[in-house]
């Protein structure tokens, strides 16, 4: 052998031969030990989750759905169409059309907006790099995991859609829990 | 056998006479007859929906009666050419992609990529991220090891296994949820560090997740080891000697669990493992049971690991503070010019590695997972191979299971634990 592990390596032990009077003996006796080790586990209780009428918390960290956010005082948009997210995307899957602002219609705090902003949730992977990439923190990966629907185009996230407030629906805990 | 010649178009073509005409014993292999019974060999397509073949693996068996005269995996059928894909995007890019290739191992398989493109780089990684990606990588072998085991255990009919090992594996995911954000396919592991430092109350969490399972690896144990089923299952079912084994290439528990101590992580210490005091269990035959002890050992090692890489957590920074490869905190953003031209310069281009070509081999769950990168000087990796140990391991399929009964099969393809995303990749 080329390589020595020295003292680092650890025998594992081997089981009985089976059959003859010990496999008798283990057909009931070891039976019975692993009865008692899954009767112990009763009084441990149930840990299932009943999943849609009760959901488990995300942690913080959790990449869920997109959104997109407005800033809170001017309910101007965050995002000014730079088109990085989608430049990171490994997926390929977010679409900007950028568009200038004009003073009579401001979208955006910069100097251009978001015309077109689509991700389509079918390709999405959700490996969040959008989200690490947008220097100005307009989109975000939410907490919601709940987005199954019956048709593919129906996954293709407006601007609008990611914009709006969700429903809420998956808790999320509190930092640290 | 004569042309048939064209038949009157006034009749039917006489189909029935010309299929009798044919004789076909001499094609039939007749074999000596066992019990005075004649056998004749049965060639049965196995998957590649099969549950017990784990994936959509197919397998071409051989049958005389009930037992195994050959076998041919057959592969294929959930290529995604991630390796192809990966030529096409940058390297940070290539991460959350690789990862997908082996589902159950996605921290080994981003260590391995970045550790081959830290090495083209020539880049030092900070003890913290070194740290935290041993952490998460035994974690991670658990958490694979629990999958096996339960539906290894499953394969043998003992179904409460299976509840066991995914409560616990729930635990390790939500660990990963805590730290990363998701339950699999985390990207964590960035190159040259980790993507962020974990979170407050990570370590109870861990702390609390090391404090019960070398008890639950015990319940196992105490379940399993002794079983007489398992016992007549696995003892000595389907050896396969070291020989054979390093001539097929296998690595991983299998190895070990013919007598060979070779594990990546004392014999070629990657990311700090020479840090760590863990010992490698060995098997003494090969047979299944051997397999099966072997990885239930590993599992108590890698608990001991994560201990200790929390114990030995350093401070410092968890990714590299080179710019060119890791992109400038957050908060910079908002207040240097410079950050945020390196973060565009980053998020658009990527960083160039130097050309060259480099091998990264680690200890995966189931064995060596090397990475193979070549470079060309771009942004993007002109070849991105991985070396997957379930591939090469499925190779020993066919001498472990010859003139073995077909219910042998099943056990011992449980035991070998190939992930079909890895093969195929
Ligand atoms: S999460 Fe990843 S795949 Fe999904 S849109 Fe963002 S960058 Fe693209
Ligand atoms: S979301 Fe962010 S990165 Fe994407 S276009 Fe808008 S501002 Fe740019």
């Amino acid at each position: 052998m080329p390589w020595n592990p020295g003292d680092d390596v650890i025998s594992v032990q081997r089981g009985p031969r089976p059959g003859g009077a010990g496999g008798a003996y283990r057909a009931f006796g070891e039976t019975l030990r692993g009865l008692k080790t899954t009767f112990a586990r009763v009084l441990e209780g149930p840990i299932t989750i009943q999943y849609p009428e009760e959901k488990v918390p995300v942690y913080p960290r959790f990449r869920g759905r997109h959104r997109l956010h407005r800033f809170e005082d001017t309910g101007l948009e965050k995002c000014v169409g730079c088109s990085l997210c989608a430049a990171a995307c490994p997926a390929d899957c977010i679409r900007v059309v950028a568009a200038e602002n004009t003073p009579e219609l401001r979208v955006s705090a910069g100097e251009r907006y978001a015309a077109v902003y689509e991700i389509n949730l079918s390709r999405c992977i959700f490996c969040g790099y959008c989200e690490v990439a947008c220097p100005f923190d307009a989109i975000t990966m939410g907490n919601d995991y709940e987005m199954s629907d019956y048709n593919r185009s129906d996954l293709i996230f407006t601007k609008e859609m990611l914009l709006a407030e969700p429903f809420d629906r998956a808790p999320l805990r509190a930092e640290g829990e | 056998m004569s042309t048939p010649t064209r038949p009157p178009t006034t009749r039917p073509t006489p189909y029935r006479e010309m299929e009798e005409s044919i004789d076909l014993s001499a094609q039939l292999q007749h074999v000596p007859a066992v019990g005075g019974a004649e056998q004749e060999l049965l060639t049965l397509n196995m998957g590649p929906h099969h549950p017990a073949t784990h994936g959509v693996l197919r397998l071409l068996v051989t049958l005389e009666g009930e037992v195994v005269r050959d076998l041919k995996p057959i592969i294929g059928y959930v290529h995604t050419g991630i390796e192809k894909t990966a030529e096409d995007k940058s390297y940070w890019k290539v991460i959350p992609i690789v990862e997908r290739m082996d589902y159950l191992a996605y921290y080994f398989n981003a260590m391995a990529f970045c550790g081959a493109t830290e090495t083209l780089l020539g880049l030092e990684v900070p003890k913290r991220a070194q740290y935290l990606r041993v952490l998460h990588l035994e974690l991670n072998r658990i958490m694979s090891h629990l999958v096996w085991l339960g539906t290894s255990a499953l394969d043998l009919g003992a179904i409460s296994m299976f509840w066991y090992c995914f409560r616990e594996r729930e635990t390790i995911l939500d660990i990963f949820e805590m730290s990363s954000g998701q339950r699999m396919h985390t990207r964590y592991i960035q190159v040259g560090g980790v993507i962020d430092d974990i979170p407050a109350g990570f370590e109870e969490k861990v702390r609390a997740f090391c404090a019960v399972m070398p008890e639950r690896i015990e319940q196992y144990g105490d379940l399993l080891n002794k079983n007489e089923i398992v016992l007549r299952r696995l003892r000595n079912v389907c050896p396969l000697d070291e020989a054979t084994l390093l001539e097929l290439g296998v690595t991983g528990p299998l190895l070990r669990a013919a007598g060979n101590p070779w594990d990546l992580r004392k014999a070629m210490p990657y990311s700090s493992y020479e840090d760590f005091d863990f010992q490698i269990p060995v098997g003494t035959v090969g047979d299944n049971y051997d397999r099966y002890v072997v990885r239930l050992a590993e599992m108590k090692e890698s608990v001991k690991i994560v201990e200790q890489a929390l114990d030995g957590l350093p401070e410092g920074p968890f990714i590299t503070e080179d710019r060119k490869v890791a992109l400038p905190p957050r908060h910079e953003l908002a207040t240097s010019m410079e950050a945020l031209i390196h973060h565009f310069k980053l998020v658009t281009e990527g960083f160039r590695v130097p050309p060259g070509e480099v091998y990264y081999p680690i200890e995966g769950p189931r064995g060596e997972l090397g990475c193979f990168v070549r470079s060309d000087g771009s942004s993007k990796p002109a070849r991105v191979h991985m070396r997957d140990p379930s591939f090469v391991n499925l190779q020993a399929t066919a001498p472990m299971v010859r003139d073995a009964y077909i219910a042998d099969l099943i056990a011992t393809l449980a035991m070998l634990d190939p992930i079909l995303g890895g093969i195929d990749r």
